[in-house]
């Protein structure tokens, strides 16, 4: 008993002595190196930096890097998945850009939703974010609340959802249409290959509206009220207050916007999946669903791949066009 | 008195225009509400009903029969369990594996430090289902398909890159001088990662989190892709699943959608406010 007590007086003490000692090593470092050089030591540490940075980055070489370089050797094979792929050089990138009309379509669509978010939704998100901040108080937080839902329920809910409104026979959208006496208008939304993009876009707007909107909305609480009430005092009116004010103080939050709508409707793929999978014909394609096609439907593993590092060089491409066009403006601000 | 004057009438007309825009407000939210509550609706029908003229029936009495089907036969409560496991999973390493690298993107001295920065950002441009098809090939190789790390392995890799953005950008505005004093009092780097920096830079973790739970909860296609087994499906697979299975009976289809939408629109009722704030701090850092 008495042993034991004394053996941890004296760990207790060597304890404390260690941390005495260290923090007068400490103290004399830093008196005679200077503070500056031993942080600058500490922070330089390479074992801490290694531990530090390691884990994350296996993870994200492992899982985002990695495939990559995979899809870069693969896409340069044929190979049906089984057996031994053969090294066929860059003919499968030829084919796609100069004979797969397909891919060409999947681009197109792309850039058409990219030019309807921006064109239809993106304007619709606005005024909504603006139209709720000018009704205020309690009423502003529930409209913004509903305005989100869709944005939280996951994408197969809503997809499967709109397959089933769109429905010919049974569908919301046409029985709403007969409630009108607009029956002549009733059609087959995701079986006619001249409505299916547009059917498509309605979900993909529908669901993404209360994203758009929020970030919008941020922006707008980001301006202060000063700037309002000035205008007020001077007799601007509404028209001219959105004009002069609200739209060039958001211009950059516009642009954030409009970016991310392009960069998504590029790697737009589940609402294509789990409604038309590019159909009919391949009228709704996009990239990300015909790679998809390709490589598990028609086991082309080799051309999939092929796709997939095309689909990354455009989506790179993309995203730095956009940031270059967006920096260039904010310095003119 | 004509100021004042002035004043009334302008409150009047502010009056019509804020009614006006209740109006409109009105409607954008039956447009965003409405399909879902057509959803609910028919799922408490029976599938006879989805074929009458009317647009909305009310359920007399409500078919609660379909639930029961749509948890049981959906095995919603197998696909729940998983979707908490990967996601608490994800998130959580996601946080933690983030933290850990943005303290040596901003604090510590290396050579390569904006190199890899630069590298891991990039992860922000790449389109996960570019991925899809590579990841299968290798996930099998290494013999780890099908289980739950075929699912957090990349939904971690995948939201690295946007936590290390927002999280780098917040610790640059944390004083330096905190560490310092730590440093003094003989702390280690690693320990002032867990027990100083944590704690600071928790409004950012917060966005982080909220930001990754709303993807990975409702991620479908890795999952679809890389899992085939029943034991480590998520919740989104349930509708899947039933579309088959059940494919003429609409009203339990839709009772299946309504049951995997219900979790996470829960979250998002109670943490609303959160979440926008999240959601926008996210954005706009992005």
């Amino acid at each position: 008993m008495q042993k034991s007590n004394l053996l941890h007086q004296v760990q207790c003490r060597s304890q404390i002595f260690c941390i005495r000692f260290n923090a007068e090593v400490k103290s004399f470092c830093i008196r005679f190196i200077g503070k500056g050089d031993f942080m600058h030591a500490l922070f330089k540490d390479k074992k801490t930096i290694f531990l530090l940075v390691f884990p994350g980055l296996l993870v994200f070489l492992y899982a985002v890097f990695l495939p990559i370089v995979l899809s870069g050797y693969f896409g340069m094979t044929e190979w049906s998945g089984i057996g031994k792929p053969v090294f066929i050089g860059l003919e499968n990138f030829k084919n796609l850009i100069f004979n797969d009309s397909t891919f060409i379509t999947s681009l197109r669509n792309s850039l058409v939703l990219g030019l309807a978010l921006i064109c239809i939704q993106h304007p619709l998100c606005l005024g909504a974010a603006i139209m709720i901040d000018k009704i205020g108080g309690k009423l502003e937080k529930v409209f913004r609340a509903i305005f989100f839902i869709p944005c939280v329920i996951s994408v197969i809910v809503t997809s499967k959802m709109w397959v089933q409104i769109y429905d010919s026979q049974y569908g919301l959208l046409n029985k709403i249409l007969d409630m009108f006496h607009l029956g002549f208008l009733k059609q087959e939304w995701l079986a006619n290959p001249k409505l299916v993009l547009g059917s498509l876009f309605v979900i993909i707007m529908w669901q993404g509206f209360g994203w758009g909107m929020l970030i919008y909305y941020a922006g707008i609480k980001g301006i202060s009220e000063d700037v309002y009430e000035a205008a007020q005092i001077d007799g601007a009116g509404a028209a001219q207050v959105f004009k002069s004010i609200t739209f060039p103080l958001l211009k950059p939050v516009i642009k954030i916007n409009i970016t991310l709508a392009m960069i998504s409707a590029f790697k737009q793929m589940e609402v294509i999946y789990l409604t038309t999978n590019g159909g009919p014909g391949n009228a709704s394609q996009f990239i990300a669903n015909y790679l998809y096609i390709k490589a598990f439907n028609s086991y082309q593993y080799g051309y999939g791949n092929a796709i997939s590092i095309l689909f990354v060089i455009v989506c790179i491409f993309v995203t730095i066009i956009l940031n270059k066009i967006i920096k260039k403006d904010v310095i003119e601000y | 008195m004509k100021k004042f004057k002035k004043i009334g009438i302008n409150k009047k007309k502010l009056d019509l225009i804020k009614i006006i825009l209740i109006v409109v407000a009105v409607i954008f939210s039956i447009g965003q509400l409405f399909p879902l509550v057509w959803l609910v609706d028919f799922s408490l029908n029976k599938t006879g009903d989805l074929f009458g003229a009317n647009i909305l029936k009310w359920p007399n009495p409500p078919q609660f029969q379909n639930y029961k089907t749509a948890w049981v036969d959906g095995k919603i409560f197998l696909y729940l369990i998983n979707s908490v496991i990967v996601n608490v999973a994800s998130v959580g390493l996601t946080i933690l594996l983030s933290v850990m690298m943005s303290y040596a993107f901003v604090r510590m001295e290396w050579k390569l430090n904006k190199a890899v920065y630069g590298f891991v950002l990039l992860g922000l441009m790449i389109p996960i289902h570019a991925t899809l098809l590579p990841n299968f090939l290798s996930f099998k190789a290494i013999g780890i398909d099908d289980s739950y790390l075929a699912l957090i392995l990349p939904y971690v890799a995948f939201s690295m890159p946007m936590a290390i953005f927002i999280l780098a950008g917040f610790m640059e505005s944390v004083p330096k001088s905190i560490e310092e004093a730590a440093v003094i009092d003989g702390c280690g780097i690693l320990r002032i990662v867990f027990t100083i920096i944590f704690p600071i830079v928790k409004p950012a973790i917060v966005t982080v989190l909220i930001l990754t739970f709303l993807s990975t909860w409702n991620e479908f296609i890795m999952a679809a892709t890389y899992i085939s087994s029943d034991a480590f499906r998520t919740l989104p697979f349930a509708v899947y699943n039933f579309a088959g299975q059940y494919a003429s009976n609409y009203a339990v289809q839709f009772a299946v959608m309504t049951l995997v939408a219900l979790p996470s629109l829960i979250i998002y009722i109670i943490l609303n406010e959160q979440i926008t704030k999240g959601v926008t701090a996210g954005a706009l850092k992005g």
